[in-house]
């Protein structure tokens, strides 16, 4: 089994307040892990420490305990800089440049000019839909096109990890439909993406795996399906409910929702057995029955007990 | 590559810095303005009062290259503390330290980009000295290497002090507190010999002695010519100036290398 991409094995992370002489507790005992080649949503409300852990491991702070390897390396290591794709929240660029020009500028960064390098980036452009803006300075950029320019940057020494801290802020609804669309091709490639998102139907369509945390504590991590199926109601759909069976039905605590060619029985888990085997018995012609899947945002505030998002 | 890089963005950037446009040319005012005198004087110049309006130009040129030389060394230390200290407001810190730099080369870069914004001013300065001692009907008699050496060295100093404190405080503390230096190290430089014991040593051991990197030290005015000082001198007196602005260099670099990286 290939070693993760990311470890974090109990990490801690206090800050001081040096006028206040005050510790505040930004992570405690953080552990988790990121398998290489899957799309892992790093989630929690503003404050929780998602920031903090995403720069203790591209090494921007040190953490005060804890086991950290990034694709194998400490954080930090060149090794494994050279290897990831990383964009900040708020991307910040030099202003004076153009994207042609910033792009040449951290492609030199990585140590490597290859021949091709007018080429590699006028696609990387083009991938984010800014090639017409060559030769426009990053200052008159617009929020959106200033995000479009720190995916490509991201993605310019081809990296096996991207750590992408809001990858989608600032689109529009088309430019996060593509950042999308390119995220799932990036994961068809077989790289790790490591993302952090306040936009939770996002995160349902494109991730493997979801970490939760909250206060600088892990709530919940795991693969995001099974997770959202472990609701403990089923749905029973039926071709036809007679009314004194709906009462029936109702009576065990049981929702009813009837559609023209059919009828939508939801029921505690529990009951499913005693429900299916009684709407047989009443003449009711049972289609399916499935568990019911919450969605990732139900369960997300009801892991954080809804203090952010 | 990955410092050359660096280096030449930092350079770039102070190219377009308009704050250092706006100074520099209030500045370049200011010298323009000082220099119409010396015209007047030349021109008011006679047999009789050769002497007298001899010793005014001297003063005049000796004011404007010490007034040169004082603001190389505050622009000096504000380039450097702004080099480091605006990347970390803006932020782009983080999406170069994201590439695979490590945190000294970063440093040197930019120290380096300092250093040759230094360099421009220093030929720029030389080329002032030059033009005031024509307009004063002098000649450099001699070879005018200690004009350039001597002043980056001290600039050097200013800016390694810079990133120090750059990347040990917060840069607007930084940056307040090295104008401070560099405005009362003169000070100190003129009364040294004066001060008691106790409070020379401190200063001897953490200030930089500018008066002895001063390169008008080996310059006599008058016949503007080079005071023939002996090799040992120059190589002991740059050789200081050095090893101070190396020091504090590799102490900004240890610093840093423990610094969080975040926008401020």
């Amino acid at each position: 089994m290939a070693a993760p991409a990311i470890e974090f094995g109990d990490v801690i992370k206090v800050y001081q307040r040096r006028f206040k002489g005050t510790q505040v507790r930004a992570l405690s005992s953080v552990s988790f892990e990121v398998a290489q080649g899957e799309v892992c949503a790093f989630l929690g409300p503003n404050g929780a420490g998602k920031t903090t852990s995403m720069s203790i491991l591209m090494g921007f702070i040190y953490a005060d305990q804890g086991r950290i390897r990034v694709l194998g390396h400490p954080p930090g290591d060149v090794r494994a800089k050279a290897r990831i794709g990383f964009l900040p929240e708020n991307f910040a660029f030099y202003r004076y440049l153009n994207a042609e020009k910033l792009l040449h500028f951290h492609l030199r960064l990585t140590g490597r000019q290859p021949a091709t390098a007018c080429t590699l980036i006028a696609g990387l452009l083009a991938k984010v839909q800014l090639d017409g803006y060559k030769g426009l300075k990053i200052g008159k950029y617009s929020r959106g096109m200033v995000q479009r320019l720190g995916i490509a940057q991201a993605l310019l020494a081809n990296p096996d990890l991207l750590v992408l801290d809001e990858p989608t802020s600032g689109l529009d609804p088309a430019g996060r439909k593509e950042v999308r669309d390119l995220i799932l091709a990036l994961k068809a490639e077989g790289k790790t993406i490591f993302l952090s998102s306040h936009i939770l139907s996002e995160v349902e369509q494109i991730c493997d795996r979801v970490i939760i945390i909250d206060r600088g504590r892990l709530v919940r991590a795991g693969a995001l399906q099974p997770m959202l199926a472990e609701g403990n109601r089923v749905e029973i759909i039926v071709d036809q409910l007679s009314p004194e069976l709906e009462e029936s039905v109702k009576d065990r605590g049981a929702s009813v929702q009837r559609e023209p060619d059919r009828v939508r029985i939801a029921v505690d888990t529990v009951q499913k057995r005693a429900l299916a085997e009684m709407l047989w018995a009443g003449g009711s012609d049972v289609i399916s029955l499935m568990p019911v899947k919450s969605s990732l945002e139900e369960m997300f505030l009801k892991l954080v007990g809804g203090s952010g998002e | 590559m990955k410092v050359r890089t660096i280096a030449l963005s930092t350079f770039g950037s102070f190219l377009r810095n308009k704050l250092i446009i706006l100074f520099c040319s209030l500045f370049a005012c200011l010298v323009l303005l000082m220099m119409t005198p010396l015209l007047a004087y030349k021109a008011m110049t006679t047999a009789s009062n050769m002497q007298q309006m001899q010793g005014i130009v001297v003063n005049e040129v000796v004011t404007v290259m010490s007034l040169m030389s004082g603001f190389g060394s505050l622009l000096a230390a504000w380039a450097a503390a702004d080099s480091v200290a605006s990347e970390m407001k803006s932020g782009t810190i983080l999406a170069v330290m994201a590439r695979p730099l490590r945190r000294w080369q970063f440093l040197a870069g930019k120290y380096i980009g300092v250093l040759m914004l230094m360099a421009v001013y220093v030929v720029i300065m030389l080329g002032a000295t030059l033009l005031l001692a024509w307009l004063g009907g002098q000649r450099f008699h001699a070879s005018i290497w200690t004009l350039l050496v001597y002043p980056m060295v001290r600039y050097a100093i200013w800016a390694a002090i810079a990133m120090f404190l750059v990347t040990w405080l917060h840069p607007i503390f930084a940056m307040g507190l090295v104008v401070i230096l560099a405005s009362l190290v003169p000070f100190f430089a003129s009364t040294f010999t004066k001060m008691p014991a106790w409070v020379r040593l401190p200063v001897h051991l953490f200030l930089p002695l500018t008066n002895v990197l001063s390169e008008q030290r080996f310059l006599t005015i008058t016949k503007a010519s080079l005071k023939p000082f002996p090799w040992v001198s120059h190589a002991t007196v740059l050789a200081y100036g050095l090893d101070y602005a190396l020091v504090w260099f590799l102490l900004a670099v240890f610093v840093f290398q423990y610094r969080s990286l975040s926008r401020d």
